[in-house]
């Protein structure tokens, strides 16, 4: 029996949100689990914020994960995790990539942002572990930027607790890519994963 | 080994697919011959999706002009029995609101199935719309799925229900099914192909007063048998619990949070739960054995009251003395949740809820406001952004000349251009519907003395923009009517439509274009215009906004999206702008404050283009008044 486990992924339109769910969903269908979620996207134009749930087991019912049930929040930027916090319960993990991306309200003066530290304490205190990764630097690393959220798949498996095996994940990863870009995406997801294993020890 | 696609005929294999995508695969298998849509967020999906497998499946998929034309297609199929569908977003059955009133008197001869995608807390749409109510209207049966896989199963057996009964059906979808995701189970796929045959049948076709009293008790008889056959369709299910005092009714998706609710407060031994997959009829004879095993009763759906209205009557009508409840606990706005279904359960069965959600409530109004403002905003290089500016530039300058108080008016409509109303372009006024733009326009012109300058996207205009055009002309509205022309429908996902020169299934076809209609309709101002040339563009529509009659200003350029897509595909380079800073006077902030563009931002008080989003449409070197703004060098 694979207990119910929720994946909430949160970021801004145009960081992969929606890949990095559907690179979830088709593994764990693959390892003969049922899988459910949804996305919030607001008007699907770049620039918003973007949510997306996953959840995984062999029992699962609604959409969404309703607030306080969420297992691994997965925070592209820090102020689109902190916007999710009331998903987040004492036994929650998040995963958080530093790289900010701000908003064009800022630059016209209609809005702030909050300072980090202050993201990560709120994190801190509503969450079991919050894991600070700079996901954005590890994609240069890998070979692209545009494998961010690659290394924040990689993380999120390198918490060892997700119900799909690495391998899947992997040919799913695979498969997905056109076989000149998939190396690249592959080290991606290698190189978040360690790093979610050393922020872990 | 083949890779497993939508249109595999591989009945028992599982998929990982999109809401929409089941829904389509529901007509795929159930052999639909005709499908027809226009496009509208959450529905888009459904028939792209059919678009993508229309000719390797046999099946003549089409993006209708609008959504009346898409639902006369496939009604016209089904009358020459075959099995016909059509999408739409739950305010597009508004516009096929017309032909599907009198349809419900023809019913169906091949399976007609029409899919209206609700949009609860109007994620994407101007409005919240119950369309149970416009089915009930039309005595047409709903079915109403609670999950990705049951879409699917719906949508296949949709069909066969159609021809059984000679009715149409309608699914309702909602966001967080046809946008949800899920494993699919798949079924077989029907291969058989029908010829359509039109026999003409006047008494049943021809809807003349006497043809509209001759067809309607028909229409009641057929929705009589579909009302006995609810109680044993497999869609609705009555689980009893032995020692249960409430109750549950939940429709559709809230069954999924009602399931989960009561699973969660731990309670599943205390209530006896029915499943409605067809509110409209809904299962007598279930919720009559429901009503006599429990003292309570909670319905819980989404929207409107509907299910519960229906409920309510059945207990009055059989004197049953049990306490329903519904909209006193669950809310009538926006979407349901587990949390909301959850609390209403605990109440009813004093069971201490399984999180603290005041905590949670407490925490949110704590972090709100910290979390900046991210509003979704045109694209970099969107060639609205400049159409805006050059459209406010030359109507502030127009209205000078009306007063010092006067402002113009800037009547808009449905698309990625409505996003315009936020600051700093701050030019929409109104958004109300498909179209909307001119007729308010219209309407406007008569009543107040100011310019009026109209909007709405090239999609839009094929839609629902050119009676309202004609209107303007023939009751000689003193208004200008801009067409926002990106070659697409860019909001709901670039489908094509009569201006960009092909089909739902990538054929050639006649390329329309707005001037020439615009011309054919009588307009006597008509002129074509390329937003990123600032100066030209806001020149014309100054003059357009002059000119003494209706006016039309075509603004023409590709959406950045596909202009930037074609441009990889070409290996074309593109040459980025940059700021130079010492002739940037970092006061004057005119880049930032009149276009707003989300490249354009402060970092360490400079005013920087970010190289990661700057597509290199110079919009912004046009308006910069100390030239500081240039190409950077190859």
């Amino acid at each position: 029996m694979v207990k119910e486990f929720n994946i909430l992924i949160t970021g801004v339109g145009g960081q992969g949100v929606i890949l990095m769910s559907e690179l979830l969903g088709k593994s764990a269908v693959e390892e003969r689990l049922r899988v459910r979620g949804s996305e919030i996207l607001g008007m699907a134009v770049r620039g918003g914020s973007v949510t997306s749930a996953i959840r995984l087991g062999d029992e699962v019912y609604g959409p969404l994960i309703p607030m306080g049930k969420c297992d691994a929040l997965v925070g592209m930027e820090p102020s689109e995790a902190l916007r999710n916090i009331t998903y987040l319960s004492k036994s929650s993990l998040v995963i958080v990539n530093m790289a900010i991306t701000l908003p064009f309200t800022i630059s016209i003066g209609k809005s702030k942002y909050p300072s980090l530290e202050e993201i990560l304490e709120k994190l801190d205190n509503a969450s079991g572990r919050v894991i600070k990764l700079d996901a954005t630097q590890i994609a240069q690393q890998a070979g692209s930027l545009l494998a961010t959220n690659i290394v924040m798949l990689g993380a999120l498996f390198g918490i060892g607790k997700l119900p799909i095996s690495i391998e899947t994940i992997k040919e799913t990863i695979r498969a997905r890519f056109p076989a000149k870009t998939a190396p690249v995406n592959i080290k991606a997801f290698d190189l978040g994963y360690q790093a979610c294993q050393q922020a872990l020890k | 080994m083949k890779e497993l696609t939508i249109s595999s005929d591989a009945p028992g294999e599982r998929l990982f697919v999109l809401g929409n995508e089941a829904i389509a695969r529901g007509a795929i298998e159930a052999g639909v011959q005709v499908a027809a849509a226009y496009p509208g967020t959450p529905s888009s999906e459904i028939l792209e999706t059919l678009a993508g497998v229309a000719k390797e499946l046999d099946m003549y998929v089409e993006w209708s002009t609008n959504e009346k034309v898409a639902f006369e297609v496939a009604l016209a199929a089904s009358i020459c029995g075959v099995r016909a569908m059509v999408s739409m977003k739950h305010v597009g059955v508004n516009v096929a609101h017309d032909p599907l009133m009198t349809a419900s008197y023809i019913g169906a001869k091949g399976g007609l199935v029409l899919v209206s995608a609700d949009d609860p807390w109007a994620w994407s749409s101007q409005n919240e719309q119950d369309n149970r109510y416009i089915a009930e209207q039309g005595h047409i049966p709903i079915l109403e799925p609670s999950s990705v896989q049951e879409a699917k199963d719906m949508m296949a057996d949709a069909f066969k229900l159609s021809e059984e009964f000679s009715h149409l059906f309608m699914l309702r979808s909602v966001t967080r099914i046809g946008h949800a995701r899920g494993d699919l189970v798949l079924g077989e796929i029907s291969k058989e192909r029908r010829k359509g045959y039109f026999k003409k049948d006047r008494p049943w076709l021809v809807y003349t007063p006497a043809g509209a009293r001759r067809n309607k008790p028909l229409m009641i008889e057929r929705f009589e048998a579909i009302k006995k056959a609810a109680n044993t369709l497999p869609y609705n299910q009555l689980r009893l619990a032995e020692r249960a005092k409430l109750g549950i009714i939940a429709c559709g998706l809230s069954y999924s949070y009602a399931l989960e609710a009561v699973k969660w407060l731990g309670i599943e031994d205390q209530v006896s739960i029915l499943k409605i997959g067809t509110p409209h009829p809904l299962p007598e004879k279930l919720v009559m054995s429901l009503l006599n095993s429990v003292g309570e009763i909670l319905v819980v759906e989404e929207l409107e009251p509907f299910v519960e209205l229906h409920v309510k009557a059945i207990a009055g009508e059989a004197n049953i003395p049990v306490k329903i409840h519904g909209k006193d606990l669950l809310p009538i706005i926006g979407e349901l949740s587990t949390r909301a279904v959850t609390e209403a359960i605990a109440k009813l069965t004093n069971t201490k809820p399984p999180v603290d959600f005041t905590q949670l409530d407490n925490l949110e109004q704590e972090v709100a406001p910290l979390l900046p403002w991210r509003p979704p905003a045109l694209c970099p290089g969107c060639p609205h952004r400049a159409s805006f500016h050059a459209i406010t530039m030359a109507a502030r300058r127009v209205a000078r000349d009306y007063g010092k108080e006067v402002e113009p008016i800037y009547p808009s409509d449905i698309g990625c251009y409505t996003l315009g109303v936020n600051p700093p372009l701050e030019a929409v006024d109104t958004c109300i519907c498909m179209g909307g733009s001119f007729g308010i326009a219209n309407g406007l012109a008569h009543v107040v003395d100011a310019p009026i300058v109209a909007h709405l996207g090239d999609s839009t205009f094929f839609h629902a923009g050119i009676p309202p055009l004609i209107n303007a002309v023939y009751n000689k509205a003193n208004i200008t009517m801009v067409v926002l022309d990106n070659s697409a429908t860019a909001m709901t996902g670039f489908q094509p439509h009569p201006g960009t020169g092909y089909t739902a299934t990538g054929d050639e076809t006649v390329q329309l274009k707005p001037e020439d209609i615009a011309r054919a309709c009588g307009v006597k101002f008509v002129e074509v215009v390329d937003p990123f040339d600032i100066k030209k563009a806001t020149e014309k529509i100054e003059k357009a906004i002059r000119f003494d009659g209706p006016a039309v200003i075509v603004s023409r350029r590709l959406c950045t999206m596909i202009e930037q897509r074609e441009k990889r595909k070409r290996k074309e380079e593109v040459v980025l702008y940059s700021i130079d800073q010492d002739k940037c006077n970092i006061k004057c902030d005119a880049c930032v404050k009149l276009l707003g563009c989300p490249a354009i931002i402060k970092q360490d008080a400079k005013t920087v283009i970010d190289s990661s989003l700057c597509t290199g449409c110079g919009v912004c070197a046009q308006i910069c008044p100390y030239k500081a703004i240039t190409q950077e060098q190859r």
